[in-house]
């Protein structure tokens, strides 16, 4: 049998409200989900499910209450990343762990190009190597070069999520975990970041992804998981799970 | 990646007054004041320790009041702290707790070891001398000597932190808000040391220029690899400079974890509080 890139146990995140009496909000219930190199694993279930909080709570966005999340890191070591130091943490974001989230954090004025080679050399790559590598992937996700050392918060919603994915796909992780990363382009924009996702998975790199259309999930994901108020209610072949959900629309 | 820290403090504590335990237990984030009710001594700071490594940057976040800037003038050695330890890499492989050092030794470990930018510019710089004066004196504190060296290192900052070499010969009194703040920029990391506390360092400056300020900061923190602490009320500046933050709250660190974690899954009161605050 393969070995898992990725697998977490009992996975569980409780919120506690202090500022509305101290309420406490179970969004997610115990997780249990392994993934494999090359596999991609898309998230499906209405919203509220705990999809986003699943991801969150592997990249310690949030802090998870209980359960563990094993990654497998380039070196062959294997470690909790529940019970990593937040320096560790940090340390592991972008290197081994990829997170690409539906919007560009606060990056005032920096251009694409810029803002791609930077991840690329905070990740370990020198200067040249991620340059090329961020020019070679704003052209293949068809950002206009006349754009490349314009401030991206003045561009548009959809070019911002292109260089959102351009940056968190720049050095290949070893876990990929997409939140929604293509909910703001164009059909054929679409195309060309559905076409680079699913180049990783070719690589070797596993995927956990969430996408709010099917036809995304039916062209990359080799598994579905459909999950349920914080839980996995059901995990297989991707036609199958369709099936189910396409059936459960209807009733 | 373990022990790598460039600057180490560990249970610092500022009590302003009688610095007994019975003002320890009535104040704090539980007690809801950093006065004591029964000794009237203000606990300023309180068992506040952290860690910052090369090339990463340490926020601390809270209202004003909090604790946070006393915290930084205590480890800059403006303040003389109650109690507590300091170690910095640079000084004796971080083996001497520095808040032990004489007074004079101490002011020298701001040559090259530790720089301060500071809210205000006139506290980290002289007003009635130039900017190139400014940078000149901070360099000739750690030994520069020929003249024209002096002058080529000064406009090379000054270059790298956006300042019109035009302006090099003008009195820094003379200068706008945002420009100081560069000047100040340029003379803390004039002798590249391995750690710098940033106060407040866009506070108060206009939106743009303050944006301007910020993307500077940010890139040198990125480009020299230092070690920084920044103290700010303001979350945008916490998120967009730092990795890992500690929230302060009358005088304790009430929660410390990575700046992203605490923006979206605080869990101390006061953290959803304030978190809560700045997103309405």
């Amino acid at each position: 049998m393969n070995e898992y890139i990725f697998s977490c146990r009992g996975l569980s995140k409780d919120f506690v409200l202090h500022t509305i009496d101290g309420r406490r909000v179970e969004a997610l219930r115990g997780v249990d989900l392994d993934i494999l190199p090359g596999e991609h694993v898309a998230l499906a279930g209405s919203s509220g499910a705990g999809k986003s909080s699943l991801l969150k709570c592997i990249y310690r966005t949030y802090e998870p209450t209980s359960g563990t999340a094993r990654l497998r890191l380039r070196t062959g070591e294997l470690v909790d990343l529940t019970t990593l130091s937040d320096q560790e943490m940090a340390h592991l974001r972008g290197r081994d762990i990829g997170y690409v989230s539906q919007f560009l954090r606060a990056e005032p004025r920096r251009g694409p190009l810029d803002i791609v080679t930077r991840a690329g050399v905070s990740r370990g790559m020198d200067r040249v190597t991620a340059r090329e590598a961020a020019a070679h992937s704003l052209r293949r996700l068809n950002i206009d070069e006349k754009l490349w050392d314009v401030h991206a918060s003045v561009l548009s919603g959809g070019e911002k999520q292109r260089i959102n994915l351009a940056a968190g796909t720049i050095s290949s992780p070893q876990l990929l975990l997409l939140d929604e990363p293509v909910s703001a382009l164009d059909p054929a924009n679409r195309e060309a970041a559905l076409d680079l996702i699913g180049d990783l998975t070719t690589q070797g790199v596993a995927v956990l992804a969430v996408f709010h259309d099917v036809e995304a999930m039916e062209r990359l994901a080799s598994r579905i998981v459909l999950m349920r108020k914080g839980r996995i209610e059901m995990s297989g072949d991707p036609t199958l799970v369709l099936e189910v959900l396409t059936q459960g629309a209807h009733v | 990646m373990k022990n790598s820290w460039a600057l180490k403090v560990s249970s610092l504590g500022k009590i302003h007054g009688v610095p007994d335990l019975e003002s320890l237990s009535d104040t704090g984030p539980d007690a809801g004041t950093a006065k004591s009710a029964t000794t009237g001594s203000i606990v300023a700071a309180w068992d506040v320790s952290f860690e910052v490594s090369p090339g990463e940057a340490l926020g601390v976040i809270g209202e004003s009041g909090s604790g946070k800037s006393t915290v930084m003038r205590c480890v800059a050695g403006d303040q003389t702290s109650t109690t507590g330890e300091v170690f910095l890499q640079s000084v004796d492989h971080g083996r001497t707790n520095v808040l032990d050092l004489d007074p004079s030794r101490r002011r020298g470990l701001r040559v090259a070891d530790l720089s301060v930018v500071y809210q205000d510019p006139a506290e980290g710089l002289r007003l009635n001398v130039t900017a190139g004066g400014n940078i000149a004196e901070a360099l000739t504190a750690a030994g520069w000597r020929h003249f024209g060296r002096i002058r080529e290192r000064a406009a090379e900052l000054l270059e790298r932190t956006e300042v019109p070499l035009s302006r090099m010969d003008d009195l820094v009194g003379t200068f706008s808000g945002g420009m100081r703040q560069r000047v100040q920029l340029a003379k803390a990391l004039a002798n590249e040391p391995p750690v710098v506390l940033l106060d407040e360092p866009t506070t108060g400056l206009d939106a743009s220029v303050a944006a301007g300020v910020l993307d500077l900061i940010r890139n040198l923190l990125e480009e020299t690899g230092v070690a920084a602490v920044v103290v700010s009320h303001d979350f945008a500046v916490i998120e967009m400079l730092t990795t890992r933050c500690v929230v302060m709250n009358h005088g304790r660190i009430v929660e410390a974890g990575l700046t992203d974690r605490l923006l979206e899954d605080p869990h101390h009161p006061y953290s959803q509080r304030l978190v809560g605050a700045a997103r309405a």
